[in-house]
């Protein structure tokens, strides 16, 4: 691994990024929700619920959500597992994970097991889940090829990867209204709403050093993915990055 | 869009049916329409079928035919009849194929429910008006043609 690494725009030592984008969601998760649905206009919401159409997941499956943060997609694969099911949400922020338990048990959810961990060292055997998703959690992740290198071990074969992140729109006039949304409105909604404008800065920076759809693909086909493909949302501001382990 | 919706009715069906499909198992089948730019892969695993329009792997079995043979396959048409009048073009297993025409014959697809989940019921109820009687129609391009020429040149009627 190199010895540097980014966190947003800024360079900074490899064994620091952890810490410091545990400092960002520690700061942000009790208005986590508020600010999704704030920034994204409700879109989130949509592009959750793609991404649950995609899995395939049934009756009886094993999922773990990675980063599930406030246990959106946890809730909505526990509705498809039923009570066969089992459900992983995980996080390596133990603010955020508790304040997806919070919503999970407002929300009358049961069965879901609650794991700190992190996406770079998950502790679960080979071959374990039918389904593995992380949204919008990769880009926080300091070695991505590792954390999806385990994801593919910890995936049945013919288990399916999801993958739900920011991405590059190609759509000129859309890229120009987002850098400045971005840069602009985001940190300083981020400052009104949740009393934290770096947060959202490093936000807005964090998805322009994400790797782009095709290179995104390329590491899941690298990690052992017989199948990858991507669906753009919303003109490729959000992508679904699909691999099935064959 | 479409390629999840096909996905979704599929794998409804094998579970509401209990339909046991390791005779598919492993198998990775090319499906493509020769007069529309549509081809999908079905990939068979873990005891259900994914649907990619990512077509760049390898197929185990390669279907090619034209949009009003699917019509007619989708309708019943018996796929070795079809086979014999040269309608389709099967390159691998006949007998894999065959058990993937034999399930997409039984998928029902409630297009408006499915598609509602995304676009919210007002759009969906009135895409799927347009594709039942692209459905019912004996020609179903001039229908549609129909339709959008009618949706362009009178919208308010369009109902």
């Amino acid at each position: 691994m190199k010895n540097t690494t980014h966190f947003g725009f800024k360079e900074v030592a490899t064994q620091d990024k952890q810490s410091m984008v545990r400092g960002v969601f520690d700061s942000v998760a009790n208005q986590y929700d508020l600010m999704n649905d704030v920034l994204s206009f409700g879109a989130h919401r949509l592009w959750k619920h793609y991404t649950i159409a995609t899995s395939n997941v049934k009756a009886g499956d094993k999922v773990l959500d990675i980063a599930g943060g406030t246990g959106d997609l946890a809730r909505a694969f526990a509705m498809k597992v039923g009570a066969t099911g089992q459900v992983v949400l995980s996080d390596i922020n133990a603010a955020m994970l508790s304040e997806g338990r919070k919503n999970l048990i407002n929300k009358g959810v049961s069965g879901v097991q609650f794991v700190q961990l992190s996406g770079e060292q998950i502790p679960f055997a080979d071959n374990t889940f039918d389904c593995v998703s992380i949204a919008f959690g990769l880009r926080n992740v300091t070695d991505k090829d590792q954390c999806i290198g385990e994801m593919y071990r910890v995936l049945k074969p013919g288990g399916c990867l999801l993958i739900l992140e920011f991405s590059k729109t190609d759509i000129a006039l859309l890229e120009k209204f987002y850098d400045f949304y971005s840069f602009n409105v985001m940190p300083q909604l981020g400052k009104i709403i949740a009393n934290d404008e770096q947060s959202y800065q490093y936000l807005a920076e964090s998805i322009r050093k994400h790797p782009d759809q095709e290179t995104l693909k390329q590491m899941v086909l690298d990690a052992g993915f017989g199948i990858c493909e991507y669906h753009n949302l919303s003109g490729g501001i959000v992508a679904l990055h699909k691999g099935i382990k064959v | 869009m479409q390629s999840i919706i096909l996905q979704s009715a599929l794998n409804h069906l094998l579970e509401v049916h209990q339909i046991d499909i390791r005779p598919l198992e492993g198998k990775t089948v090319h499906f493509s329409l020769q007069d529309f730019p549509i081809e999908v892969n079905f990939i068979c695993t873990n005891a259900r079928i994914f649907v990619t329009t990512d077509t760049t792997t390898h197929a185990d079995v390669d279907i090619k035919l034209k949009s009003n043979v699917f019509l007619q396959l989708m309708q019943g048409e018996d796929l070795t009849e079809l086979l014999r009048q040269d309608k389709i073009i099967i390159h691998g297993d006949v007998k894999t194929t065959q058990l993937l025409v034999d399930l997409l014959q039984q998928v029902e697809f409630d297009f408006e429910e499915e598609l509602s989940k995304f676009t919210g019921d007002i759009v969906a109820h009135q895409v799927g008006r347009i594709a039942t009687k692209f459905k019912s129609s004996d020609n179903p391009l001039a229908a549609i043609k129909d339709k959008i020429t009618h949706f362009l040149i009178a919208p308010k009627r369009f109902h």
